[in-house]
């Protein structure tokens, strides 16, 4: 799924209906959505080169944007792992272990 | 009666200082201690052609032996010396493993190494360092025939305690060219013919060992010459110069862990370093109260110390202009300031503590086992491991969010960072608005704690010996009293015009560098002690020694032995009487105390164990310093080199001056008799 692309000298982002909105309307709540769509899909983004973007404020947001994005992709798994060590060893202990009453 | 001592060392290893092995010392040793068995028992190491040179040289039972590091502690194993090449090929394996000071085996490589540990005497270090206890100690259990202890009040706490091991003194020596005094920790058995197999029997009971030959557990040896002295209460007379003090010097020199309350030392001398000496040490004794009543004050404080109320109204300002002046500038808003994301605000993050918290509160009904026959009566356990486990799978999923926020906000802030550099239009600052109104909360609630806690009142009344000690909160009158609750030099002059509003306070505190952050919950309200007498009112000079000296003495549980040099130097005779006898008594109970004395409120009302008697003595024309000792009701006393001397006479001389002073006492007490 492409989640970022450029286009007659502008950036788009995926919105929530799947179209491609320019990122200068891009909000907090979108960012939150793209980066899930990051860590649980198979995602690509367009490439960003500054000769393809002519509007200056859509550089700064589709460069920025698409790094952190880009970043987040190779370390989808780390990101993952990190949250869900905490705790691990009990979560493991308790889950595989019932236990009679009264043990 | 058999006397032994099977923990000898003859190797200087790593785990000891170095010397130099004396076989003649070991001789010496074993012929004047009277030993009829002793084990070699060396850190790790066994050698053998060292041992067979010893059991050569000795015509006692000599046992080879080995004293193993393990994980947690060490513990002797002695063999049988018919088996001593197959010990000696085990030993080794155990010193190929121990190279190193931080090398140590576990109990499973200890039963590999000797299969089957029953054909072994297993001493573990028990009440000594570093002894082996809890799990470590349930794992040898079956194996072990008795644990070695370090002093004579140790002995006889685990002999009279049903749950413990059968108790064992040894020396522990190490057996050098400079063998000055010999060691007098050893342990007699009522054993037969001493094979590794008959001892095992004898100390599987507890009735079967002592610490002395003939009178059991209530006489000990103190020194090298075979002095012995009673577990319990020893009553030391002589008169003036006769080597009393010098007889608890040496007791103080030649054993470990003594507590000796000098001659003289309680007297109050300067008053009033007398009294801050006296305050500081109550401060310093108290300081876990302290510590204990301030902990939940320490908590609030630390976050506090977080707070920045000065940053979060300039940011609370900044918000507000910049969105005004956004607000008028609306008309002139060009492509980057057009973009969504240039007054975009950042997800609030909030530290979720409640889940984690009751993770580990759950995770603690689950691994609780002082209580778990109650947990269990009411709550399925395998309710509470689903429990926790969706509590961990929630916090999972919550970290994961707030770590994509936490993404996604450094996302904006690196967006909006470099709009806002390519317009002049105003950016509207973002403001935590949760987290400021939290914080005003956070300080408003930190006052008012602060305020409650200096108003005064008593906190703690505990009672000791009569006395009464009171602790008391309030606050402090002055910058010197904050200083030297800091106890850093530092001035507090400007804190001090702060004190009544707690939180400017801590910004003046936090200012100052020579304070360390940690420890400044001290400096919010004074604690203070008083020491009450029995009839409510603050304690005089005297009293101030009485209590210091019930404190020294209560205290003196933590030591092995305990020495009082004349108590009666300092107090009066009804003190003496009603409370230091009692407290000597009852303290006599559970260790060895040794009381020096010339009065007779002590001496003859404290009914000692076993007196002593120190002579000071002319014989052709040397002087000879004498100890004669025995049981109270003994009609004489005597010496080690065989001489006695009447109990009767000395009872009167030392603590009545003499039989006609004590008749003549009698009379004037029955004449003035109403």
């Amino acid at each position: 799924m492409k989640l970022l692309k450029i286009e007659g000298d502008l950036g788009y982002y995926r919105d929530d209906r799947g179209e491609f909105t320019p990122v200068d309307k891009i909000t907090k709540e979108d960012l939150l959505r793209l980066v899930n769509l990051t860590l649980d899909e198979e995602v690509e983004f367009e490439e960003y080169k500054d000769e393809d973007l002519k509007n200056h404020a859509h550089k700064i947001v589709y460069k920025s944007i698409f790094e952190k994005l880009r970043g987040l992709k190779e370390r989808r798994q780390e990101f993952i792992d990190e949250s869900e060590r905490l705790y691990l060893q009990e979560y493991e202990r308790y889950r595989d272990e019932p236990s009679q009453q009264g043990d | 009666m058999k006397k032994i001592d099977l923990h000898i060392h003859t190797v200087s290893t790593i785990r000891d200082r170095s010397f130099n092995f004396n076989l003649d010392n070991l001789k010496k040793f074993v012929s004047e201690a009277g030993l009829d068995a002793i084990a070699i028992t060396n850190h790790d190491v066994f050698d053998g052609i060292q041992f067979r040179a010893i059991n050569e040289a000795l015509d006692v039972v000599v046992f080879p032996g080995i004293e193993v590091s393990l994980d947690c502690g060490h513990v002797l194993i002695i063999s049988d010396v018919a088996d001593l090449e197959d010990f000696e090929d085990k030993a080794k394996l155990i010193a190929q493993r121990i190279t190193k000071i931080e090398n140590n085996i576990s109990v499973d490589e200890l039963q590999k190494i000797f299969c089957d540990l029953n054909d072994y005497l297993v001493i573990p270090h028990y009440d000594k360092k570093p002894s082996i206890e809890g799990e470590t100690l349930n794992q040898i259990a079956s194996y072990v025939s008795a644990g070695e202890v370090d002093s004579a009040k140790k002995f006889i706490r685990a002999i009279k305690d049903e749950t413990k091991l059968t108790p064992v003194l040894f020396s522990d020596v190490r057996i050098c060219d400079e063998l000055d005094r010999l060691p007098i920790r050893h342990t007699f058995i009522d054993c037969g013919e001493l094979t590794l197999k008959a001892i095992k029997a004898c100390l599987h009971d507890k009735g079967k060992v002592a610490l002395s030959e003939t009178d059991g557990n209530r006489l000990f040896q103190i020194f090298d010459d075979g002095q012995k002295l009673s577990t319990g209460l020893n009553v030391l007379l002589g008169k003036r110069s006769s080597g009393k003090t010098f007889t608890l010097n040496r007791i103080s020199e030649s054993n470990d862990n003594v507590k000796y309350i000098r001659q003289f030392s309680l007297v109050q001398q300067d008053d009033d370093a007398y009294e801050r000496e006296f305050n500081n040490e109550l401060q310093r004794t108290r300081s876990r109260f302290i510590e204990e009543y301030l902990s939940g004050f320490k908590v609030v404080l630390n976050d506090v110390m977080n707070v920045d109320l000065r940053a979060n109204e300039r940011s609370v300002e900044k918000y507000v202009s910049s969105l005004l002046k956004s607000a008028e500038e609306a008309d002139k808003k060009d492509a980057f300031s057009k973009t969504a994301l240039f007054d975009e605000s950042e997800f609030p993050i909030s530290e979720d503590r409640v889940l984690s918290d009751l993770i580990g509160s759950v995770r603690q009904i689950i691994e609780n086992k002082e209580y778990r026959a109650i947990i269990d009566r009411h709550i399925d356990i395998n309710f509470l491991k689903r429990l926790a486990c969706e509590l961990i799978e929630l916090l999972w999923t919550k970290t994961f969010e707030k770590k994509k926020k936490k993404l996604v906000n450094g996302l904006i802030r690196d967006i909006r960072e470099s709009l806002k550099m390519h317009t002049s239009a105003v950016q509207v600052e973002d403001v935590d608005l949760y987290r400021v109104s939290m914080d005003k909360r956070k300080v408003d609630r930190f006052s008012e704690i602060v305020k409650s806690l200096q108003r005064e009142a008593i906190i703690s009344e505990e009672s000791i010996q009569g006395f009464s000690v009171v602790a008391k909160k309030g606050a402090f009158a002055g910058a010197g009293e904050i200083k030297s609750a800091s106890g850093v030099k530092t001035a507090f002059r400007d804190s001090f015009q702060e004190y009544g509003r707690p939180y400017n306070y801590l910004q003046t505190l936090l200012a100052n560098e020579s304070l360390t952050p940690s420890e400044l919950y001290k400096l919010f309200a004074k604690i203070s002690y008083r020491i009450l007498n029995r009839d409510g009112f603050e304690v005089s000079g005297g009293e101030r020694s009485e209590f210091r000296l019930l404190q020294e003495i209560k205290n003196a549980q933590n030591y092995d032995i305990l020495l009082i040099d004349e108590p009666e130097s300092s107090f009066d005779n009804m003190f003496l009487k009603s409370d230091v006898n009692q407290i000597i008594r009852e303290i006599s109970a559970l260790m060895p105390v040794v009381v020096v004395t010339h009065n007779n409120t002590v001496g003859a009302s404290i009914r000692a164990d076993y007196l002593l008697y120190a002579s000071k003595e002319a014989e052709g024309g040397n002087v000879v310093y004498r100890l004669y000792s025995g049981h109270p009701t003994d009609l004489k006393l005597s010496s080690l080199d065989g001489k006695t001397i009447s109990n009767h006479e000395i009872m009167l001389n030392s603590l009545e001056a003499g039989p006609y002073s004590y008749n003549d006492r009698k009379e004037v007490y029955e004449a003035i008799k109403d």
